[in-house]
């Protein structure tokens, strides 16, 4: 660890309170039958709390603010599952959440060597076709889940690291030209461009078109630092052109969308509140009667509708917390995101990295919020570190990891070989 | 919802706040700390040209004529992007990035080389020498 002890106690410690702030809300005004229930919850959220902070010391990092922001939402979102009709430990959540740490770790450790995730590109675009393929396969018909038997796994939260790993790049090899035709163009990013065609494809053809925002959003971000490589270079005309032809795109695929789609798009909720708008309409109907302060913890109805924990789970979080408090989960993750900026990632490739993490996260959340709140269609994506699903958890434990990564260098002492005389290659 | 459950959840939530702004102050204080620890990591190097010297303080720094290098050397024989320096443990490695001038390290042309203290790099017109770095010394 560097010599950064004194900030870094601060820091795990105001992590702890604010977590003992929450944990004495439910204590004070939670629905609990039996205390033991609050305290096993408070022994967990605790417990997870200082081990992590004793693993990160293992680490040699640079910053160590996104871990604890990240302890901070995961223990955060742990309370708030652990809650929802009722104060009992959400196990499944738990195990989730320790697997978005690790994946996090993991995530930091594979993208600390970005020189060397560059010399092994290629093998990250096989990762995305095996993915691709694997979905085809092994999903259902015309499905997105994997059936294990004893869990599912959604393959295509699988696809978003890789996929953000695809679309990042260095300087190196924006500079790598070949000429095609007339064009001097650069072949990973004709590459990049079929496979996001491909996934389009994919993901219209297994009617996931909720996490079709976030694919889209994550290339555009890489394509948006390949237009401004190396930094700042805006070419005008040419975003004009991608904004119009994003437009038309748009416009196309919501006319010839399918049925469902059509019906989630057109539907007026309060007309049909017992059919495609029953969702939505006990969504909003439950952050209006959350308030300001919510109906407090496990005091909701909202957990007996379907998805309460995971598409609606800003709803659920309204009407037992309070309006109050989802917004200042909206603030950790958005401030878990600003954090980059404070510290800038090292080098061009991990600005990409963290770029396309950030937009596939923010989309992710606008998707959910809006949703809920009846702005945009239902579309039934999650809210990283918050919704309920093992898939959705590792992958954006192992997106922050990511970005953890760009902050840190690859720390060995320092060894200067003397190079021996005229052997400069 | 009695008074009292209402100033838990303030409370709740102010703590919350707190924690984030001690989070984000942490930040700065590590970016502070962090731009010491770079050049420690980066061998405590910079790059010397007469009259001038550029601190080596990053993982990778574009050498060109281009108003977006890092270093920019304003002359025609230098190209937009010259030259790319990366640092891994401490070494630092210039890359040629399709220049039309090439590189040259002490006299001898190369694609890509592993820098050494005292070394003299040759872009274009301009020879620019690394070292250690000397304290006082600025842009």
């Amino acid at each position: 660890m560097y010599k950064n002890g004194l900030s870094y106690v601060t820091s795990c410690l105001f992590v702890l309170i604010a977590h003992c702030a929450m944990l004495a809300l439910v204590l004070f005004n939670g629905n609990y039958t039996e205390t033991k229930d609050v305290v096993t919850l408070a022994g967990v959220v605790i417990s997870l709390d200082l081990v992590y902070f004793i693993v990160m010391l293992f680490y040699k990092q640079m910053t160590y603010s996104i871990d604890c922001m990240l302890l901070l939402i995961l223990n955060m979102s742990l309370i708030f599952q652990s809650c929802f009709g009722g104060v009992e430990l959400a196990k499944k959540h738990l195990i989730t959440c320790i697997a978005a740490l690790i994946a996090c770790r993991l995530g930091y450790i594979i993208c600390r060597n970005h020189t060397l995730i560059q010399t092994k590109k290629k093998y990250i675009f096989i990762i995305n076709l095996i993915i691709i393929l694997c979905i085809l396969t092994l999903t259902g018909s015309r499905s997105i889940w994997i059936d294990l038997g004893f869990m599912t796994i959604q393959p295509s939260e699988f696809l978003k690291p890789a996929f953000i790993l695809s679309c990042s790049t260095s300087i190196i090899e924006q500079q790598k030209k070949t000429k095609v035709l007339c064009f001097n163009v650069v072949k990973e990013n004709i590459v990049l461009t079929g496979l996001i065609i491909l996934i389009v494809g994919l993901q219209w053809w297994c009617r996931d078109l909720g996490s079709l925002p976030t694919f889209i959003a994550i290339y555009l971000c890489g394509l948006m630092f390949r237009f401004c490589y190396p930094k700042a270079k805006f070419s005008k005309k040419i975003l004009v052109i991608i904004g119009v032809i994003s437009a038309i795109l748009i416009v196309l695929a919501l006319k010839f969308a399918p049925s469902y789609v059509q019906d989630r798009l057109n539907v007026d909720i309060w007309n049909d509140k017992s059919g495609n708008g029953y969702q939505q309409s006990r969504a909003l109907i439950a952050i209006a009667e959350g308030g300001w302060f919510g109906k407090g913890p496990g005091n909701g109805n909202l957990h007996n509708i379907a998805a309460s924990d995971t598409d609606i789970v800003f709803s659920s979080i309204c009407e037992e917390w309070g309006l109050l408090f989802a917004l200042m989960m909206i603030i950790v993750i958005l401030s878990m995101l600003i954090l980059p900026l404070i510290n800038p990632p090292r080098s061009y490739f991990h600005t990409t990295v963290t770029t396309g993490v950030c937009g596939a996260f923010i989309v992710q959340m606008a998707l959910n919020i809006f949703g809920s709140c009846n702005m945009i269609p239902f579309t039934g994506v999650t809210i990283p570190f918050i919704s309920q699903g093992g898939s959705s958890m590792v992958t954006s434990g192992f997106m922050i990891g990511m970005v953890i990564a760009g902050q840190s260098p690859v720390f060995k002492r320092h060894k200067r070989k003397r190079r021996s005389k005229g052997g400069a290659k | 919802m009695s008074t009292f459950n209402v100033m838990l959840s303030a409370i709740a939530i102010i703590m919350l706040d707190i924690c984030v702004l001690v989070l984000i102050f942490s930040a700065y204080r590590e970016r502070h700390t962090g731009k010491k620890r770079w050049s420690k990591i980066g061998g405590d190097m910079e790059l010397v040209e007469p009259g001038k010297t550029y601190p080596l303080e990053c993982d990778e720094i574009i050498i060109g004529r281009h108003a977006s290098a890092d270093i920019r050397l304003m002359d025609m024989s230098v190209s937009r992007y010259h030259a790319l320096l990366t640092v891994c443990n401490g070494v630092w490695t210039i890359k040629d990035i399709g220049s039309k001038s090439g590189i040259y390290i002490n006299g001898s042309r190369v694609k890509q080389a592993r820098l050494c203290e005292n070394d003299i790099i040759k872009l274009g017109k301009y020879k620019l020498t690394i070292r250690k770095r000397r304290n006082g010394n600025n842009v």
